[in-house]
């Protein structure tokens, strides 16, 4: 389990930045950035762009997104956005309106 | 509860009805119906409303809590403080106003 946690009734207006895991339940405006993994769970809302190396999105997600690594939208999240990563993975059951761009170099 | 770990930092306005506790960076707002608690690595330079808070680590603005204010020893504040009960520790350092709301008798 992450060491930081947005729970379901926390509400986050700004900008998100660090080196550590982050685990959203609430919402979240503005922008997140990030050196490691980020996990939308099934209660979370995003309204922001955001950076980092994995992001793991059950939730609903509006904004874009650019991974490093990995971009895994499960089943029953609903994401709308341009995602640029050199992985993604798109469940089953997803919803997802936008571009994908796994552009390698 | 919700934790703001130590390696991240957040810029803007927190709201929210669940207990927080913050090890981290959190500059801005923060409106709490619960207990804020800023853990000893946490650094906070916001307008603080909640209804508890709890400071170990270091605190710069103003702060209206609705029922209880503590300041441990391990703590570093400095802003306003207004609320209707407020301790303060042994060894806490602490600089600003406290105002606790209190009723002086008519005749001073």
């Amino acid at each position: 389990m992450a060491n930081t946690v947005i729970g379901s009734s926390i509400m986050i207006d700004g900008e998100i930045s660090g080196d550590e895991d982050l685990v959203i339940q609430g919402t979240v405006k503005g922008k997140i950035s990030l050196k490691e993994s980020l996990i939308v769970e099934g209660s979370g809302v995003v309204e922001a762009d955001i950076e980092t190396q994995n992001v793991e999105i059950g939730g609903q997600v509006t904004g874009n997104i650019v991974a490093s690594d990995k971009v895994e939208l499960k089943s029953d999240c609903r994401v709308v956005g341009d995602i640029k990563a050199p992985r993604v993975l798109i469940a089953d059951g997803a919803s997802f309106k936008g571009n994908v761009d796994m552009d390698r170099k | 509860m919700a934790t703001i770990g130590k390696g991240i930092t957040i810029r803007g306005t927190l709201t929210g009805g669940a207990d927080l506790n913050i090890e981290g960076q959190v500059e801005g707002h923060i409106n709490l119906k619960n207990h804020l608690t800023i853990e000893q690595t946490g650094r906070v330079q916001a307008e603080v409303k909640v209804e508890n808070l709890t400071i170990n680590g270091e605190m710069l603005g103003d702060i209206s809590a609705g029922e209880r204010v503590s300041i441990s020893n391990t703590a570093k504040v400095k802003g306003d403080i207004r609320a209707p009960r407020v301790v303060i520790d042994d060894g806490a350092r602490f600089n600003g106003s406290i105002d606790m709301d209190v009723k002086l008798p008519d005749d001073l």
